[in-house]
């Protein structure tokens, strides 16, 4: 998508993680809270990119491997944190590795490069802020995608 | 606004009317001379009349205003009830109800789409056929001399229960000077009206237009708002125009039964109330002594009919709210209890186990707020069951057997679709023409049983239907056609499992799609409704002898007893509703049969998995000695293999989410009382 002159910039805000190597963000309106690894209670015959679920303060929240849904491999071991989100009445949440924190960002800092299209409609373009290159991640349409897989 | 407080019991008193009319009319049907249905049916309709009126419906108000004077004129006998005026009156109520369901949705009580016009002609039309006279007219006159006696009733009576203050003297002094009239206004309300404040509020509206200004109100304003008030309210009222003219203006307000005027005048007042005080004590007396009976017999009858709908109206969010406290109560509680285990504390116990016993009662009676009888859905089926029989010139004795069988509200809401497809399809597919019935030697009238009973914790719904049955190879054919099945293997299955493929997707017997059952909803529509109510569907049938459908839906969903169960680290629950009993083998107890591990128990042959294999847990150790925990399922045993037995507890089933919908071995999950959770087996779906 080529951002025209003409169009608003327009600023967002990120939480920002990383996985694998690699640091990635979601949009933060879909956050909900971040806590730390807790133990999962797996779920058998369910779909392999979901761990299984976790008591978070009553409720049961599914547990989704994140690096799977992406289509590449983290250990267990590297997961630090879980990120609970919220879309549709879906709450999961994802397991990532350090959390950096909250991202200012703005449109023009925005990119799609060919690069990313392993990633296809999972990715909203590739933050650039500095040096840091922030895969932006399309919380809405992972979600979607998991829920849809039968 | 006014209206707007008024509208939501505006809203459902309109919606039990109506119901109560369809009841009646069905009663009707039987019985074209049943008075007392007439009547009644004449009453709600006024009272509608009245509501409709009172909250500016007047589309509505005309409607019922039509019908009632059709009514009238049958309860008095100048006309005789037809099959072609019940159907013009259901007509009406179907009307009624679609403008009411257009109010709910916050606009008016005209319909585009529907001619009501012509409706209302058409009641007219039957009045012009027979009618001896206006019967408005009639009314009115009536109300007139009632009126009058009324009124010299009340000219014997001084008594006016005002309290005359010096300054209500004055004010009346001073407006006298000004060309106002002073007077005493007694406004009496039809005994049953509804919402009294909203008509009270219109009567004052209407003086107020006329330029007059009210005094003094008995009882005082604050209590007239909040309906404090029996029938009648007194009001001292200044006004230019007569009394003629106020007694009207005050009379066209609907419900209003009776109005009394006089000329006030407070000085001439307090002196004739001297000088019969005692009098007049002794008068009210008796009079209070004579009217008692009379007015008690009213009561009573008002009691009795409202008897039926006494309920509390409360929020389904508050509902659904104190069921979730009361799941993490349950939870707190084993959480407590699972703490002090460790310690050994004697007077802990105690209190432990009376908090246990209280939770419990808590439960239970939180649970029953939860239920509702069955009636609430089953109600509406005679009328709808009657109009599809007539559609289908099909004739159809429908019998409601337990509708006082009570289930958890979420079913009630849910179940009501699903059964109504059942019963279209009972009629549709099912009944058979009565020249075809007869020409089978049944009797021409079919029945359609429609029954609710609890058995165990289950509730069972049946639908039973004297008709055609359900042809086998007619079944098998089509789901050949569809591709759902091949042939061969069709021919082998036994009559349930053929019967059992209708409840495929994409499956439809009649061969042309006709308007009643053919709506692109199928039976595998009220098969997942049913499931996902954790309930099953089975269907049995015999060739023209009928058909036999069995919905069996659990008392309530949210807290269960269960067994909790271990197999490697994790804890599993199964519902302690499809236990049988738990017992101990060894390895050598294994037998197989037909690929299939069994053991014997007590000559009985039962089939065994283990849990592990069946969930795809990796599980190296075999055990010598396992616990086995026995389940049924209809007449059926199962055995499921498991490592340890861990004990009984009530969980609350919390749902897994949408993410794990492909999930069929588990129901939902529960969180345990150290944090931790258990996934709950859906022991059916394992055993598939």
């Amino acid at each position: 998508m080529e951002i025209g002159e003409k169009e608003a910039v327009q600023e967002f805000e990120v939480l920002s993680f990383v996985v694998g190597d690699q640091e990635m963000a979601f949009d933060v309106d879909y956050v909900e809270i971040v806590i730390d690894v807790a133990d999962i209670t797996p779920v058998p015959k369910s779909k392999p990119m979901i761990k299984g679920i976790i008591n978070l303060r009553g409720r049961i929240v599914p547990i989704i491997d994140l690096a799977d849904v992406l289509g590449s491999y983290v250990d267990e071991s590297q997961y630090e944190s879980i990120v609970v989100i919220k879309y549709n009445d879906i709450e999961a949440g994802f397991m990532v590795g350090t959390v950096k924190g909250v991202l200012r960002a703005s449109t023009n800092e925005l990119e799609s490069i060919s690069s990313l299209e392993r990633y296809g409609e999972k990715s909203r373009g590739l933050i650039k802020k500095g040096n840091r290159l922030v895969v932006y991640l399309d919380v809405t349409k992972i979600i979607d995608e998991i829920a849809g897989e039968e | 606004m006014m209206r707007d407080e008024y509208l939501s019991v505006f809203i459902d008193e309109t919606k039990e009317a109506i119901q109560n009319m369809n009841d009646i009319l069905l009663k009707l049907e039987q019985d074209m001379e049943d008075m007392e249905a007439i009547n009644e049916l004449f009453r709600i309709l006024h009272t509608l009349k009245g509501m409709a009126g009172t909250m500016e419906f007047n589309t509505m108000m005309t409607l019922c205003h039509r019908m009632e004077n059709l009514l009238d004129e049958i309860r008095n006998g100048r006309m005789k009830l037809t099959e072609d005026i019940i159907d013009r009156l259901f007509k009406g109520a179907d009307i009624l109800e679609q403008m009411l369901n257009s109010i709910e949705e916050g606009e008016s009580d005209e319909l585009e789409e529907v001619d009501v016009d012509s409706l209302i002609k058409e009641f007219e039309g039957f009045l012009e056929g027979k009618s001896v006279g206006s019967p408005k007219a009639e009314e009115k006159k009536e109300e007139t001399k009632e009126e009058a006696e009324e009124e010299k009733e009340e000219g014997e009576e001084t008594s006016i229960p005002i309290e005359i203050t010096d300054e209500l003297v004055h004010v009346i002094k001073e407006a006298k000077e000004k060309g106002y009239e002073s007077y005493y206004v007694r406004v009496t309300l039809d005994e049953g009206t509804q919402l009294k404040a909203a008509r009270m509020y219109l009567v004052f509206h209407k003086i107020e237009d006329l330029g007059g200004e009210i005094l003094r109100t008995v009882p005082p304003v604050e209590d007239i708002e909040d309906e404090k008030f029996d029938l009648d309210v007194d009001l001292v009222v200044i006004a230019k125009q007569s009394a003629e003219e106020l007694s009207g203006a005050i009379g066209s307000v609907t419900d209003v039964a009776r109005v009394v005027v006089r000329p006030f005048d407070p000085e001439k007042e307090l002196e004739k109330r001297k000088k019969k005080e005692e009098e007049k004590k002794k008068e009210e007396e008796k009079k209070e002594e004579a009217k008692k009976p009379e007015a008690h017999i009213h009561h009573k009858d008002d009691k009795k009919k409202r008897k039926i709908t006494q309920t509390v109206r409360v929020d389904i969010e508050k509902l659904d709210t104190l069921m979730n406290l009361m799941g993490e109560l349950v939870i707190a509680r084993s959480r407590i209890v699972e703490t002090l285990k460790k310690y050994s504390i004697k007077e802990v116990d105690e209190s432990l186990a009376q908090l246990s016993r209280i939770t419990l009662d808590l439960q239970n009676i939180v649970m029953k707020i939860r239920m509702v009888p069955i009636a609430y859905v089953f109600n509406r089926f005679p009328r709808m069951v009657r109009d599809l029989a007539k559609q289908m010139n099909k004739e159809v004795d429908f019998i409601i057997k337990g509708e006082d069988t009570e289930l958890d509200r979420t079913f009630v809401e849910e179940i009501g679709d699903p059964l109504l497809h059942l019963l279209r399809n009972a009629i549709d597919h099912g009944i058979e023409s009565k020249e075809e019935r007869i020409a089978k030697g049944k009797p021409p009238k079919g029945t359609i049983i429609l029954s609710a009973r609890h058995e165990g914790n289950n509730v069972v719904i049946e639908i039973v239907d004297d008709g055609r049955g359900i042809d086998r190879d007619k079944v098998i054919k089509k789901a050949v056609e569809r591709g759902l099945i091949d042939e061969a293997r069709a021919m082998m299955l036994p009559d349930d499992k053929v019967f059992e493929l209708i409840f495929l997707p994409g499956f439809s017997t009649k061969d042309e799609v006709t308007e009643i059952s053919g709506r692109g909803v199928g039976m595998d529509v009220v098969k997942n409704v049913v499931e996902s109510l954790n309930g099953s569907v089975s269907i049995e049938s015999q060739k023209d002898k009928g058909t036999k459908v069995t919905i069996r839906l659990p008392l309530t969903l949210a807290i269960i007893q269960a067994l909790l169960v271990k197999v490697k680290d994790f804890v599993y629950a199964i519902p302690i509703a499809t236990i049988d009993s738990t017992l101990k083998i060894t390895k050598e107890d294994i037998q197989v049969v037909q690929d299939q591990e069994v053991v014997v128990i007590r000559q009985e042959v039962v089939p065994i998995i283990k849990l592990w294999e069946a969930l795809g847990i990796p599980h190296d150790e075999e055990f010598q000695s396992m616990n086995v925990v026995i389940i049924k399922m209809g007449n059926r045993k199962y055995g499921i293999v498991v490592d340890t037995l861990i004990g009984q507890d009530d969980i609350v089933i919390k749902s897994l989410g949408k993410l794990f919908s492909d999930v069929k071995e588990f129901s939902g999950g529960a969180v345990l009382g150290d944090g931790s959770i258990a996934l709950i087996l859906d022991v059916a779906n394992l055993m598939m």
